[in-house]
Parts: C-alpha cells; sequence; structure tokens
C-alpha cells in the first residue's frame, strides 16, 4: 500500500491539527490503512473472460466494484499465472460508455429505420422487438427470423437462446461466432471420431516431448498454454523440439527448434507428405492402425462455399455433396499419398526438403511422443475440415492418440467455444451433445427432454454465420438478434454482406451488448447488457473444463445479462403465435401458454428454489424470476449428456471445483478419452475405443491439396492474412478501453516485409490502402515488430474499430464447416498520399 | 601435360631478361614519371579493389550475408532511425585503420574459403555457427576499446541530457569511467543473438 | 467526434431523460464519429514512452507496464535481453527493477535457482506504453479511493 505525496501531506495536516487541537485522530488519518474491516476485500474465483485456454482467476471485490484481479494458484490451467489481458480483466467492465439503458432508432416519437437512436424503456424495447418478430414469422415463417449468439456466451444463455429459437421460434436460424473460429475443428472431430472436442487435455503439455504447431500463434492468442510449452521446452532442452509452421513468422518462432514458413494454403500437402514419409519408411503403428483405424476416401473439389451463383462455386464438381466419402483400403491410401513426395512438397509449399524430413520423423519415429496443436491456421481455411482430418491422419497412422503426451490438440479460440457453442449446440444444425436437428431421433429426444410436443424443431437446418448475412442482405431474414459479439467488426466482406443486410430497410436488428460497438451501430435497437461476473456463468474450456462463478457485482444503470434478456422476451409470446397450428391442435393443452411458460416456467428448469442460491452473492436473474434459473437451466441441459459420454458434474460441484473435464463419471473427471483405463466409456478389452463410431474405429481420409479461393495475381499482388494480438481480445470491445491494453497496442497496421515496402516506395509509418476486390480499408505500414511476413504476404489484426478489415476479406467458407477462410484472400497496397 | 608450365616459364624468361636490360630508347624522365603513375595506377587499382571489397553491396552479394545478417540489420536503430545516418557493414565490421584493415582482409581469405565450400550456405548452417562468429566480432571490439562504434558515438559528443534516465546513468558509471567498453552492454544491437548461455552479463 | 453521453434517472420504473445526446451514425465510440462505410485517416504510429518513470499499479498484482523502449530487445531460445538487466544478479549493475519474486516459482510454487521458464517471455504480461491517449475513459476506482470514501 502506498501514500501518494498528496495524501502523506493531507494525512500529516490532519495529524498537526488534531494535536494542536489537543485531540486523538482517527488512525486512519495519522498513517497508513491497516484496519482490517476496511482493508479486507472479498475474493471469488471466475474464469478469465477471454480466449479458450480457460485460466481460472481470482477476483477481488469492495463495497460493489472489482478492485483487483489476478492468476488463481489452485487453478490446473494457470497455476497463478494471467497473460497481460487478464492481468487487466479488473477494468474492462468499466469503459466510461458502458450501455446503461436500451437505445431505439427513433423518428418522431416512434421506431424508424434511419431514426436516431433514442433512450426507451426495456418495455418499450421488447415490444417493439416482439412485434417485429411478429410480423416477421407471420409474412414469411419462422426462417424469416433469426439469432447470432457466441462461444462467450454462459453456458446457460448458449441453452436458453437455443431453446428459444428451435423449440420457441421454431427456427433452427439461430449460429454463434463460433462459426467462424471452431466449426472446422468440430467437422474435423465428427468426420474423423464421430464425437466433438479433443481426446486429451493440457497435462499432454507437460507429459510430450514434441510440439508442432499448425497454424496457431499460441504465443499471443493462448499466452498462458504456451508459458506451459515453454516450460516444458525450456527445463528438457536437450529431450524436447518444437515445430512451428505458419504463413509468416510470428512470436512462436522465438522458442522454434525447426522454424518453417509455407505458402498459404499447402499445409494440406505438408500433412499428406508426413502421412506419405511415415508409410515409406515403414513407422505405421499397424498394430494400432490393423484394429482402430477405417480408411474412406472422401470427396474432392468441393468448392468454396461461395453464393451459389459465383463462378467457383458452379465449376466445383461436388459442391453439392462436398461431405461425401467412400471406403478404400490402406494400399489405395498407400498409393494415393504417394505422390506427396518431399521434392514435389518442398516445391510447392517453400518448405526446405530438410525440415520437411525433419517435421515428419518427429511423428515417425516411435520414440518420440508428439502434440500437434493448432487453431485458427487450420480451422479458418476454404479445406479447413480436411485439414483437421489430415493430421488427425498422421496421428493415427502411428498410433500417437489418447495417450499423455501424445494428442492431436485442437485449441478453441473462445472461453465457451466448446462448452456453450459446441456442447450446448448452438449451432443451426446441432442440438444438444452432439445430437443434429436432421436426425428426427435427436429431435425427439430433445422435445422430450425440452417437455415441448414433437414437431416443433424443425428438420431442416438453419442459416449459419455466412449465410445469415447473406440472407439479411436478400431480406429473407427479417429480424434478427445479435448477441454476445461484434460480427459488423468480425464477419467477412462487409462491405457488400454484413452491412447491407444490417441496414436492409426490410430488416429489424437487435444487438445486446454492454458497450456501443460497431454492430450496434449498424443497429435498430440496442439493448445494454450485463458481462462477466455481473451474473453467475460458466464457461467450457479447450480440455472439456467446465468452470463456474457467481455473480460478483451488480451491473451498472439498467444492463441486464443475456439470459434475463432471453427470458424476459420469452415472456412476450404465445404459443399460439409462433408454433406449428397443426402441432398446436394435436397438443391444445399447450396452446395460449407464453414461451416462457413453456421452456423455462416447464416444471425443470424452475425445479430448484430462490433460497438454493448462494447467500453471499447476488443472483439479479434468480431473483427476478422467483427461482434458481442456472441451476435449473443446467441441470435440465445436463441431462442430454448425462449417460451419453458427455457427463456432467452436479451444478453445485462446479462452483467448489476449479472446473472439471467431462465425461465426469462417478464423480470422476476424464483426462484422456477413447483410451481403456483412462476413459470409462472405452470397452474393457478394447484398448482404444473410438466410440463415437458404431465399429469404434475411427477414420483415415484421403484427401489431396486443392488452391485457395483467391490468391493474388497481376493486379492483386499480396496475400491477406488476418487475426488478433496479444493484447486485445477480438474485436477489442473490452479490451481496447482499458488505458494500459490500448496503449500497449493502440491502432492496426499493416505488417509486411520491408522489401515489399521498399517495391511499392513505402516505409514503415506511411499510410497506405488495402484493396481488394470487396472493398478497402486505410492503414499503416509496420515493417518490423512482433510478426514477420515472407515477401508476397501482409498480415493485419481485426481487433480495431476504426480499422475494419473485413472490409477487404472474402466471405469464402470450408463448404463442410461453413467456417470463413479469414487467413487467404488478395489485395494491393498502394499509398494514400497523406502524411 | 607440362607443356603449359613449360611456355609460361619461357614466357616469364622472356619478359625477365628484357626487363632486367637497361633502356635503350626510353629516357630517364619517362621512366621515373611513367613508373610512377604505373606504380599510382596500380595502387589505385588495388585500393579500388579493396575499397570494393568493404561495401556493403559487396557484402550481401553473398547470399549468406543477405539472407541472414542483413535481413536482421534492417528493422534496427542502425539500419532504420530518425535521422537516417545509418551504419553499413564495414562501418562496424572493417578497420579504419589501414594496417588493421589489410590484417582483417587477409583474415576474410579464410572467409571466402567457406564460401566457396559452402561452409555456412544454409541458415541453420549460419545458426549453427553464430556463436563462434560472434564471438569473433566481440573479442575484436573488446581488444580495440570498441573502436567501431566509437568512429561514429563519441563520449566526447553524447549529450547525457538527452539520453534517456538509465541509458545516461549507464554511460556516467561505465562508460565514462573507462570500466566498460561499448560491446560489453550492446551486444546483439544490430543482428540476432547466438545463444548467449554463458556470455558475461547476460546469465 | 459526437460526444455519446446518456444520463438516467430511474422512477419508478419510468424513464426521466435528463439529458441525452441522440445519435446514429458514430454511435461506435472507438470509431471516434467515423460511419462504418467510410474509412477515417490512420492515426499515426505513436512512441513508446521511454522516460523511465514508474507507473503506479492498478492494484499489487498487475504486472508492471515498462517504462522504457523495447525496440530491438531479443527474447528468443538463445538469449533474453530483459534478465541481461532484471536478473536478480545483474540488478546491481543495472539499478533495474529486480524480477518478483514469484517469476522464481515453477508450477507447484517451489522456488528455483534462476528465473522461471514459464515466466521466460517477458512480453506476455509485460508491455510499453505508447504516448497516445485513450480513446475511452476507463473509470476503474482505486481500492484506496473506496475506502476513504472518496
Amino acid at each position: 500500500m502506498k501514500l501518494s505525496r498528496r495524501d502523506y501531506i493531507k494525512a500529516n495536516a490532519v495529524a498537526v491539527a488534531a494535536g494542536v487541537a489537543g485531540m486523538t485522530a482517527p488512525s486512519a488519518a495519522s498513517n497508513l490503512l491497516t484496519e482490517s474491516s476496511k482493508t479486507a476485500l472479498t475474493w471469488s474465483k471466475a474464469p478469465c473472460r477471454f480466449c479458450g485456454t480457460g485460466c481460472s482467476v481470482m477476483v477481488g471485490t469492495k463495497e460493489g466494484k472489482v478492485v483487483a484481479t489476478h492468476g488463481d494458484v489452485k487453478a490446473e490451467v494457470n497455476r497463478g499465472l494471467n497473460c497481460v489481458k487478464g492481468y487487466f480483466l479488473s477494468k474492462i467492465m468499466y469503459g466510461k460508455d458502458r450501455l446503461k439503458t436500451p437505445l431505439l432508432r427513433m423518428k418522431d416519437g416512434k421506431y424508424h429505420k434511419e431514426g436516431e437512436f433514442t433512450p426507451v424503456s426495456w418495455d418499450v424495447a421488447f415490444d417493439t422487438m416482439a412485434d417485429k418478430f411478429k410480423s416477421a414469422i407471420k409474412a414469411k415463417g419462422p426462417t424469416s427470423v433469426g439469432m447470432f449468439g457466441s462461444g462467450q456466451w454462459t453456458v446457460w444463455e448458449g441453452y436458453a437462446a437455443s431453446k428459444l429459437m428451435k423449440a420457441g421460434f421454431a427456427s433452427n436460424n439461430i449460429d454463434p461466432n463460433a462459426r467462424h473460429c471452431m466449426a472446422s475443428a468440430v467437422g474435423g472431430f465428427m468426420r474423423t471420431f464421430g464425437i466433438d472436442e479433443p481426446m486429451g487435455c493440457y497435462d499432454d503439455i507437460e507429459a510430450t516431448d514434441t510440439f508442432v504447431l499448425w497454424g496457431s500463434n499460441m504465443a499471443e492468442m493462448h499466452p498462458i498454454l504456451w508459458t506451459r510449452v515453454t516450460d516444458r521446452r525450456l527445463s528438457a532442452p536437450d529431450t524436447t523440439k518444437v515445430a512451428v509452421l505458419s504463413t509468416y513468422e510470428h512470436r512462436c518462432y522465438d522458442l522454434a527448434d525447426i522454424p518453417m514458413i509455407f505458402t498459404p494454403q499447402t499445409d494440406l500437402a505438408i500433412l499428406n507428405f508426413i502421412a506419405n514419409y511415415i508409410i515409406q519408411n515403414d513407422k505405421v503403428n499397424q498394430n494400432f492402425v490393423s484394429k482402430h483405424v477405417n480408411f474412406r476416401r472422401g470427396n474432392d473439389d468441393i468448392g468454396y462455399g461461395l453464393r451459389p451463383e459465383h463462378e467457383l462455386q458452379k465449376k466445383a464438381k461436388n459442391a453439392d455433396k462436398a461431405g461425401g466419402s467412400s471406403e478404400m483400403s490402406f494400399e489405395e491410401f498407400k498409393t494415393f499419398v504417394a505422390d506427396y513426395t518431399v521434392e514435389k512438397v518442398s516445391k510447392l509449399s517453400g518448405v526446405s526438403e530438410k525440415h520437411l524430413v525433419e517435421l515428419a520423423e518427429l511423428y515417425a519415429d516411435p520414440d518420440r511422443k508428439v502434440v500437434s496443436f493448432w487453431t485458427m491456421g487450420v480451422n479458418q481455411h476454404t479445406r479447413g475440415v480436411w485439414c483437421n482430418n489430415l493430421i488427425y491422419n498422421i496421428h493415427l497412422l502411428v498410433g500417437k492418440i489418447s495417450t499423455p503426451g501424445n494428442s492431436p490438440f485442437s485449441l478453441t479460440g473462445q472461453p465457451s467455444a466448446c462448452g456453450t457453442a459446441r456442447e450446448v449446440g448452438t449451432f443451426s444444425h446441432r442440438l444438444p451433445a452432439d445430437m443434429v436437428v436432421k436426425n428426427p431421433k435427436h429431435r425427439a429426444i430433445a422435445e422430450k427432454i425440452w417437455k415441448i410436443p414433437a414437431g416443433v424443431i424443425p428438420p431442416k437446418p438453419g442459416f449459419h454465420a455466412v449465410l445469415q448475412n447473406r440472407m439479411l442482405k436478400d431480406g429473407k431474414l427479417n429480424a434478427y438478434w445479435v448477441m454476445c459479439n461484434n460480427n459488423m467488426q468480425a464477419a467477412p466482406n462487409l462491405n457488400e454482406e454484413g452491412y447491407p443486410g444490417y441496414r436492409n430497410p426490410e430488416n429489424f436488428i437487435v444487438v445486446s451488448d454492454p458497450y456501443p460497438t460497431v454492430t450496434a451501430e449498424a443497429a435498430d435497437l440496442i439493448l445494454p447488457t450485463a458481462m462477466w461476473v455481473e451474473k453467475e456463468g460458466a464457461y467450457g474450456n479447450a480440455e472439456r473444463r467446465t468452470q463456474f462463478w457467481h455473480q460478483l457485482v451488480e451491473a451498472p444503470g439498467e444492463a441486464r445479462s443475456d439470459l434475463w434478456q432471453l427470458m424476459e422476451f420469452s415472456k412476450r409470446f404465445t404459443t399460439d403465435e409462433v408454433w406449428p397450428a397443426d402441432v398446436l391442435k394435436e397438443n391444445p393443452e399447450y396452446k395460449g401458454k407464453t414461451l416462457y411458460d413453456v421452456l423455462y416456467k416447464n416444471g425443470s428448469v424452475d425445479k430448484y428454489p430462490l433460497e438454493q442460491t448462494h447467500k453471499d452473492y447476488s443472483n439479479q436473474e434468480s431473483s427476478d424470476f422467483g427461482f434458481y434459473v442456472q441451476k435449473g437451466l443446467f441441470e435440465e441441459y445436463a441431462a442430454f449428456g448425462r449417460g451419453h459420454a458427455h457427463d456432467l458434474a452436479p451444478f453445485d460441484t462446479y462452483h467448489k471445483e476449479r472446473g472439471l473435464r467431462w465425461p465426469v463419471v462417478d464423480g470422476k473427471e476424464t483426462k484422456w478419452r477413447f483410451k481403456e483405463g483412462s476413459d470409462p466409456y472405452a470397452k474393457p478389452g478394447s484398448d482404444y475405443d473410438f466410440y463415437g463410431k458404431p465399429d469404434g474405429r475411427a477414420i483415415i481420409f484421403a484427401l489431396p491439396y486443392e488452391p485457395a479461393a483467391e490468391s493474388p495475381d497481376e493486379e492483386y499482388d499480396l496475400w491477406l492474412s488476418t487475426g488478433r494480438v496479444l493484447e486485445h481480445w477480438h474485436s477489442g470491445s473490452m479490451t481496447q478501453r482499458v488505458p494500459e491494453l490500448y496503449k500497449a497496442f493502440p491502432d492496426a497496421v499493416v505488417f509486411m516485409h520491408p522489401d515489399d515496402a521498399g517495391k511499392r516506395g513505402l516505409r514503415r509509418g506511411q499510410e497506405v490502402k488495402i484493396i481488394s476486390r470487396r472493398g478497402e480499408m486505410v492503414t499503416r505500414v509496420e515493417t518490423r515488430g512482433r510478426n514477420k511476413p515472407p515477401k508476397g504476404l501482409v498480415f493485419v489484426p481485426w481487433f480495431d474499430a476504426s480499422q475494419l478489415i473485413n472490409k477487404v476479406t472474402l466471405d469464402a467458407t470450408d463448404p463442410l464447416s461453413k467456417q470463413t477462410d479469414f487467413k487467404k484472400c488478395a489485395v494491393k497496397i498502394v499509398a494514400t498520399g497523406r502524411a | 601435360m607440362l607443356t603449359p608450365f613449360k611456355k609460361l616459364w619461357g614466357f616469364v624468361c622472356r619478359i625477365w631478361s628484357s626487363a632486367n636490360r637497361p633502356a635503350k630508347h626510353l629516357s630517364i624522365g619517362f621512366l621515373t614519371i611513367g613508373g610512377f603513375v604505373a606504380g599510382v595506377m596500380f595502387w589505385g587499382g588495388f585500393n579500388t579493389a579493396l575499397e570494393y571489397t568493404n561495401t556493403e553491396e559487396f557484402c550481401v552479394s553473398c547470399h549468406e550475408m543477405g539472407d541472414n545478417v542483413f535481413v536482421e540489420l534492417k528493422p534496427t536503430i542502425h539500419y532504420s532511425n530518425r535521422s537516417g545516418v545509418r551504419a553499413t557493414c564495414p562501418d562496424c565490421h572493417v578497420p579504419h585503420n589501414w594496417t588493421d584493415k589489410i590484417s582483417r582482409k587477409m583474415q576474410a581469405s579464410k572467409e571466402v574459403w567457406g564460401k566457396l565450400f559452402g561452409t555456412i550456405n544454409t541458415r541453420e548452417k549460419f545458426q549453427a555457427e553464430r556463436r563462434r562468429l560472434a564471438g569473433h566480432e566481440w573479442d575484436r571490439l573488446k581488444a580495440n576499446n570498441s573502436l567501431e562504434c566509437r568512429n561514429c558515438h563519441s563520449t566526447e559528443s553524447m549529450d547525457i541530457t538527452v539520453q534517456s534516465t538509465r541509458a545516461a546513468e549507464a554511460h556516467q558509471a561505465f562508460l565514462f569511467t573507462g570500466e566498460k567498453t561499448c560491446i560489453d552492454c550492446h551486444k546483439g544491437i544490430a543482428h540476432e543473438l547466438p545463444d548467449m548461455t554463458g556470455v558475461e552479463g547476460w546469465e | 467526434m459526437k460526444r455519446f453521453l446518456i444520463h438516467i434517472t430511474t422512477t419508478i420504473g419510468l424513464l426521466a431523460l435528463a439529458s441525452t445526446a441522440a445519435f446514429s451514425d458514430g454511435a461506435a465510440t472507438l470509431r471516434q464519429g467515423e460511419p462504418i462505410a467510410s474509412e477515417p485517416q490512420a492515426p499515426k504510429i505513436t512512441k513508446v514512452e521511454n522516460n523511465d518513470v514508474k507507473r503506479v499499479r492498478n492494484y499489487p498484482e498487475q504486472p508492471p507496464t515498462i517504462p522504457h523502449k523495447t525496440r530491438d530487445y531479443e527474447i528468443s531460445l538463445n538469449a533474453n535481453k530483459c534478465m541481461s538487466c532484471h536478473a536478480r544478479t545483474r540488478t546491481g549493475e543495472s539499478q533495474a527493477p529486480m524480477v518478483s519474486v514469484t517469476h522464481y516459482m515453477d508450477r507447484d510454487n517451489q522456488v528455483l535457482a534462476t528465473v522461471s521458464p514459464r515466466r521466460y517471455f517477458c512480453n506476455q504480461c509485460h508491455v510499453t506504453q505508447v504516448t497516445a491517449p485513450p480513446l475511452v475513459e476507463n473509470e476503474f476506482t482505486d481500492v484506496e479511493n473506496i475506502i476513504k470514501g472518496e
């Protein structure tokens, strides 16, 4: 504790005055404050608000305010450490421009699409909104309403939202921003293993001796996992090795034993080369492969997820059957990959033959354990699912999987991409616990648990993220609610799709956010939202760890949590207004009930009384609705996964533990799935059991190298890759409001090779336009610093609200996962001519 | 087999026998002036060639230099800075004093050997040798009291009032007292560092 | 820049608008009034503060921000430039603050002979600060102000 000079003078002055008057001053006035009732802080645990690592932090509060945060020493994940963002969590809720009241675009006292944002009450906000949703449904049916959610939603927010859309509005048009982030990883898991999420856990880091990074800048994006990798690598310098692959040099290269830069998209060829190397050098784990693996040939030439009228889509042979595959033998697979020789792949990728062989040897060497890490470089890829499949191929060929230190490990970007988006199934095609809307049995299970009549959940998948923006633009999606994300800034091709979509006069756009973001500005109604520890929450991190926190402070003004907003909004609809008439006719007992009654006050969500909430913490939603909302939602949701290899522990357990990794069976978490002995679901005698597939075998897929959707040409002569920086989380709506983080990395820049700059007559600091076929953005040249692109590629981070790089990016997606490729498009760079 | 050598020997003998005879037709003045001019030309040519090897253009014409140390130099303060005054390779790596320069050049013949045999023709080979190579430069600069640094950075001209506090303090405590020389603290300011295990000041 | 100011007084659930500046284009504070469809001039690349003056921490656990330039400071497998001043044994000569004792502890809180490798990359927690003023004010309150009732 420290007194400022001013405080010191003040304290002395009081003491002198007190002395003169002959009385004793209260202790605080004479010296440092020591009285425990004043100095004591209330400490509670919470997971960090930012990335998918899932660090636990201790949050100190005093008189209703967060006053300090630090890394939780009891947490397995981070053991007392935080990254720079995590250390400044205390300040993210206190930006001066917090939204404290709903704001509606109004002209002459009523809603108008071109009106000015005007403060309104929650009632006016919800009534206007309900009116728009109802008229859309009435005019064009349930596919005309939609919701765009988040991997930053708490588990129960995602669950309540999914219920509201799928069981309430009978619409599958709900998708999370995790579509931009993890969809290819999900696709990869489902295709290879038939069940989502990593088999291993972070304990793999301390157990392995080899790390291979496939398009993941962990040093900046998963800093605390990087501290664990660094710890392992530097503690055992003679035995451990780090190989880093990317399309440009970044901070991970500071720790790289084998640094490799490859030409964008050629990762597919490199992965096939490794499979070829393993086979050619007789390093296949025959015992493992013969017992636990099947081989299949995936359809090729699958297109680029562009609008169907796009030339590339029309040209693609298998655009409409992208997910198809056929059986093949090991011998056929061997022939398939034989084409990927070291000479050919080295030429294609630009990685030296020596490095390619060294890399392949890391996997092939039976005496090495290997962890492969990947994130957006692999997932944000027009062949993202393939890329995931190909990584599993090489781990499966050598049997390096599901045991400590042997782990193909897909890292998540968001704090609850796994826990909420994936496990709860807030995607347009999914239901909880890996179930899908297409499957009638799955719908029946959901309808039973949700206590709604059969036939409410539509069988057809809804609009996915990129399609939602296209449908908004085309006027087919008319009432739209965006929660807990900043998609105007985040989604690709803002100029041609996102912005025209939101501002389409036919549409009514609602944005719930704590701050006035770019997306909020593009909306018609802004709802002020409680964030992080202003509500009770649960997140699930990248290693299947579910973590809870209590509400620690009150939200400012009239800001309310997403959960409260969802449930409160549901009160404004009756089943007659939204459910199919035939379903109601067959189930008259549901007629006239509100969605709030059938979805939340349904006997299971409202099962736990208010008294069960913790007496030391407030719980705004529960106090308002009169029952323990979070517990009811969680327990109903957990019913989906218990007994189906997605078991979650009882609700109360999570408030005590620093998280547990599912499946939690008999109170015990699971560290390595699919391995007999460590996974209770692996059948006895199986050794390995990939039980997501009917025959317990994982699949090795034959998938070729195919070029990117857009590559540099004579006019647009540079690759553009986009991504994040350490100091800012996603679109910067929280971190740009923390002065220390802002001042650490204030504005976006374009990182480029000095020779590329020189060739164009540009220099560091000069203002330039980045121009693509879709739009342009103004920024400044950076030729030094943390990212060092090779000649021919530039990198621009997307955190900056004033520099919207997604005006430039292409909305090409993986045809399988529908995830955008934010890492590849063609641009040119010219000087603006201004100083 | 021996024919070329015999021919060459014959040619050398003929030249010498004519050179060994006193001049029949040329004046002493011509010989004196001509000899001087020829000497100047020879010396000029030698020096020109020598000076050419002292240009950055010559240094980076070998990809070993261009792809490794030169790209590393570019983002640093010694290449890119406020006033645009910058150091070229020879500014730091070739002594300005003539005898030292010649002796450094003689050492460089070993580098030519290395070039011919590809001792560091890949990034990995270069990295493997980096500690040894950097060590030579540190030793040289240590031995000559960081002469090549001081060619530009004279202590007399240093205005500590415009330096950052920590730089001003360190310079007063160590540089002006002669306790340390530039290279003691400023390793790795123009290029990436080698493995610094065991290097003094880097524990 | 259109300032976005909302003062709300709520009385019995009713909204009384004290002073309200309505806005539409330019609502996104961080864009400083620039509409989404247009492109503002890009701010200049600003200088890093280099005055070596310690900054007050927001709370004791906050990692101190770096009060000096770190240009060309290498932290890699080969070398850690920061530690050539901030390591325990170097602070005598450098007079730089020693890295805190927590930096000597491993994952299990055992104190090691030298800095723990998990803390090797200083720049994951410690950052320099540019001179540019923040875009949005932050109303975080220092705990001392709370307990002193200020």
